[in-house]
């Protein structure tokens, strides 16, 4: 018993002695140890912004800031260093990007990444520098990498996104919305009863004073955009939202019309000479039609080692009235190369067509970096014009 | 035990029971931090210095701690030098904290410096103790350096970290992937016995010498090992 | 999900290719030592698993709970240590007491694991690299599973070894040594087939 006691008074001190000693050491080495850390942290923030004399961590939960950002440092030069990780196609990147005080970008690299290290993270390093110097009003017009386009252009709009970043702290109240999130936004307050869940219509009318009709997936009712106005509707035409005597006999006028527009199929063994990329065509009551045509784009076209061809078409749906105007364009489906020429499926490439003649339809806005995409696009567009023009027995 | 003179307990260390070659042990640190000379190096001074206070304390205290707890005491007393030596490689010398991450905190379970705690320091002077420390550690610092300089110079074509641009396009870089650790391992013992042959003590099977579970543990090498102690 | 096929990564990754014995140079003692034959390679390789799990289990709430909070980071090493030496200890009177068969299988390797670097090597990593809880009992699981792994397959490449004829200077520690490169390099492979899969 004795023994073990002793045993126990032996070890728990020297326990105790090998603790003060460690405490000891510790109290020493702690303060270096962080001004080290410290001090290394700062290194990797000044080699973005080499003017920036010393850093302090910003509270980003004071601002409303791109999703994309992770951290953000204030320089004392009156600049600041935005760290970001990149989401969506090439996500997982870190950057950190150094932005002056005059708004202009400093400096920025990557500080890890899941990127093919040859191709991607190489392409970055090349093309980091080239945005140097460049403002948020400006930043896009540097052309990204061909060879590492989805690289590229994701490092693009995250050192955009820290431009951004950086006007929001300097109290700019920037609108840091993707379009599709604001259109979202706008169509839910129009119509809060469709639960988010909108299907765009597709016209084959011309309503007069009418952009565009979203119509609810559960059958609530109908959004009807007059510009920069959302109204809602419900399904008799209706409007439930706020507006203008004008306005609510025009969506009444617009729901109507669509509620009664009827087409028929045509049948395309009565004609000879159409293209073989038609795939069904349909004629409305009021002589307009509606195609569906195959787009022949990088997934046919193209293909390189980095970006495969898929294989597929893009599917076209056109309404053009007899006479060769386009009412409405829409990308049925597609499976161009990610962060590129799916850039096709936004409505703000295919929004273009709308109201063009054969005459000035290939006059539309390219897709950055997919030339072949646009090119299969417009050729299936004039072939859509073609059909019409044998439809109507109009000699070309 | 026979008593030796006070230099050869310096040089037993260093060449006739070099911990590394023929005792075969530590070897995971010998493996693992030997990918560049200077890492080796630093790990080598890193366990010298643990193992010098660990052997001196060990022995100031032989008459006082009680047998029954000695492990204990032994494993507190390293701990505590390896996290003091840890916290001042990371305050003054941070590359090497860096380049030896989690090796360097798994000092403590190096069994060179348990092993020379409890079939050494516990059993002789304070003085003899601090020399078999010094001697063991250099013993362990040169075989990790020798053994970095081969893995470096041919598998990375550097010497601690400057380039040799001779070797640039003659790189073996296996030999600084841990396949090529262990390959190296076994052909250095192997030259060792063959230049001491005869001279060293025949070391024929792993040494269980040096660990403190050798007298309960059951494998028959650990058996002689408890013999020859 | 994500969190469940973040889970099978870790465990994968530490089984194969981050394989303690035969990539980061954990456990090379008992690898050596206790791989001659297969029943014995096997129950060290069981017993280290359950004992990276058990300290695991004690050491993570100790840092995240005790040693954090109160800014004792520098208690780690020495508290961790203790940890799985007491555990060591504990298991090994538990076993004695109530499953003797099982001591007289397992118990003789218990008091080697106290010292064995692989144990205190997972405690810490687990720390250091940030994983929670359950990603940490993972990393332990797979650790502990590449070790037996690993102890398994050398002690049947021991065993051709010892019915060959070795030039008399490679004899005993050296021609080990170089065999178990030979099984490294095949891991090297195997990490290589199992980052393209999970990559």
């Amino acid at each position: 018993m004795k023994k073990s006691i002793r045993s126990i008074i032996v070890l728990v001190s020297i326990c105790a002695v090998v603790s003060i000693l460690m405490a000891l050491t510790n109290s020493v080495t702690a303060p270096i140890i962080a001004e080290n850390d410290a001090k290394n942290a700062n290194a990797a923030l000044l080699q973005v912004l080499p003017d920036g004399g010393s850093f302090e961590t910003v509270d980003m939960s004071a601002y409303t800031l791109p999703s994309t950002v992770t951290a953000v440092y204030r320089a004392s030069n009156g600049g600041c260093v935005v760290q970001l990780t990149t989401s969506g196609y090439s996500s997982g990147m870190v950057i950190m990007c150094g932005i002056n005080p005059d708004g202009t970008v400093s400096g920025s690299k990557i500080l890890s990444s899941s990127e093919t290290p040859s191709i991607g993270g190489e392409a970055a390093e090349r093309f980091a520098p080239t945005l140097n110097g460049k403002t948020a009003g400006d930043i896009e017009t540097v052309e990204i990498i061909s060879g590492a386009t989805k690289t590229t252009a994701a490092y693009r709009s995250a050192v955009k996104d820290a431009l951004n970043t950086a006007l929001i702290l300097g109290g700019a109240s920037i609108d840091t919305r993707t379009e599709e999130e604001i259109l979202q936004d706008n169509l839910d307050s129009a119509l809060p009863t469709a639960q988010g869940k909108f299907t765009k219509h597709f016209f084959v009318e011309v309503i007069e004073g009418i952009d565009a009709i979203y119509t609810a997936d559960n059958n609530a009712g109908h959004v009807c955009v007059l510009g920069e106005k959302f109204v809602g509707v419900d399904n008799e035409g209706n409007a439930l939202t706020e507006c203008t005597e004008d306005e609510a006999q025009t969506v009444k006028t617009a729901i109507e019309t669509i509620n009664a527009t009827a087409t028929e199929l045509v049948d395309l063994s009565a004609y000879e000479g159409l293209p073989s990329q038609l795939i069904q065509a349909q004629k409305s009551a009021t002589g307009n039609y509606i195609i569906e045509i195959k787009a022949a784009g990088y997934g046919i076209v193209g293909g390189d080692e980095y970006h495969p061809a898929s294989g597929e078409y893009i599917m076209v749906r056109v309404s053009i009235t007899a006479d060769g105007r386009i009412i409405d364009c829409l990308t049925v489906s597609q499976a161009e190369t990610e962060g590129i020429g799916d850039a096709c499926a936004k409505e703000s490439f295919y929004g273009q067509f709308d109201g063009k003649t054969e005459a000035d339809y290939t006059e539309i806005d390219a897709i950055s970096g997919a030339t072949l995409t646009t090119n299969g696009y417009k050729q299936a567009i004039g072939r859509a014009f073609d059909c019409v023009k044998i439809f109507e027995g109009v000699n070309s | 035990m026979k008593k030796d003179g006070n230099l050869s307990v310096l040089l037993n260390g260093i060449i006739k029971e070099n911990p590394t070659l023929v005792l075969i042990l530590g070897t995971c640190p010998t493996l693992a931090t030997t990918t560049n000379v200077f890492g080796a190096f630093g790990m080598g001074v890193a366990t010298l210095a643990v193992l010098i206070c660990s052997n001196i304390l060990i022995s100031l205290l032989r008459r006082v701690i009680p047998d029954n707890v000695r492990i204990p005491c032994y494993i507190v007393i390293i701990a505590g030098f390896v996290t003091i030596v840890q916290m001042l490689v990371h305050a003054f010398i941070p590359d090497l904290y860096d380049m030896l991450g989690v090796y360097l905190a798994l000092i403590v379970v190096n069994c060179i410096i348990l092993g020379r705690a409890e079939m050494f320091a516990g059993k002789n002077s304070v003085g003899r103790s601090a020399l078999d420390g010094l001697g063991m550690g250099i013993g362990f610092t040169l075989a990790l350096c020798s053994m970095a300089a081969i893995r470096e110079v041919f598998g990375a074509a550097s010497f601690a970290g400057i380039a040799i641009p001779a070797l640039e396009n003659y790189k073996i870089e296996f030999l600084v992937k841990a396949p090529g650790g262990m390959l190296v391992y076994g052909l250095l013992i192997a030259l060792v016995g063959i230049i001491t042959a005869g001279k060293a003590p025949k070391k024929k099977s792993f040494s269980c010498a040096g660990c403190p579970g050798a007298h309960i543990c059951g494998s028959s090498d650990c058996a002689k090992g408890k013999e020859e102690a | 999900m994500e969190g469940f096929k973040s889970l099978v990564v870790i465990l994968l990754s530490s089984v194969l290719v981050n394989n303690y014995v035969l990539a980061r140079f954990l456990g090379i003692c008992p690898f050596l030592g206790v791989s001659k034959k297969l029943d014995q390679a096997a129950g060290m390789g069981i017993s280290v698993t359950a004992v990276m799990l058990l300290a695991t289990l004690v050491t993570w709430p100790i840092q995240h709970f005790i040693l954090d909070p109160f800014e004792l980071g520098y208690l780690q090493t020495i508290v961790f240590i203790l940890v799985i030496a007491s555990l060591v200890q504990m298991l090994e009177v538990i076993l004695k007491k109530f499953s003797p068969a099982l001591h007289r299988g397992l118990g003789v390797y218990l008091p080697l694991i106290t010292t064995n670097c692989a144990v205190l090597g997972v405690a810490i990593n687990n720390i250091t690299d940030g994983y929670n809880f359950v990603e940490s009992l993972v990393s332990s699981l797979g650790c502990g599973l590449g070790f037996l792994l690993a102890m398994v397959l050398f002690s049947g490449m021991r065993s051709r070894i010892d019915e060959t004829e070795v030039p008399k200077n490679f004899r005993g520690v050296a021609i080990t040594l170089i065999a178990a490169s030979f099984l490294s390099l095949a891991f090297m492979g195997l990490a290589e087939i199992v980052n393209n899969l999970i990559g």
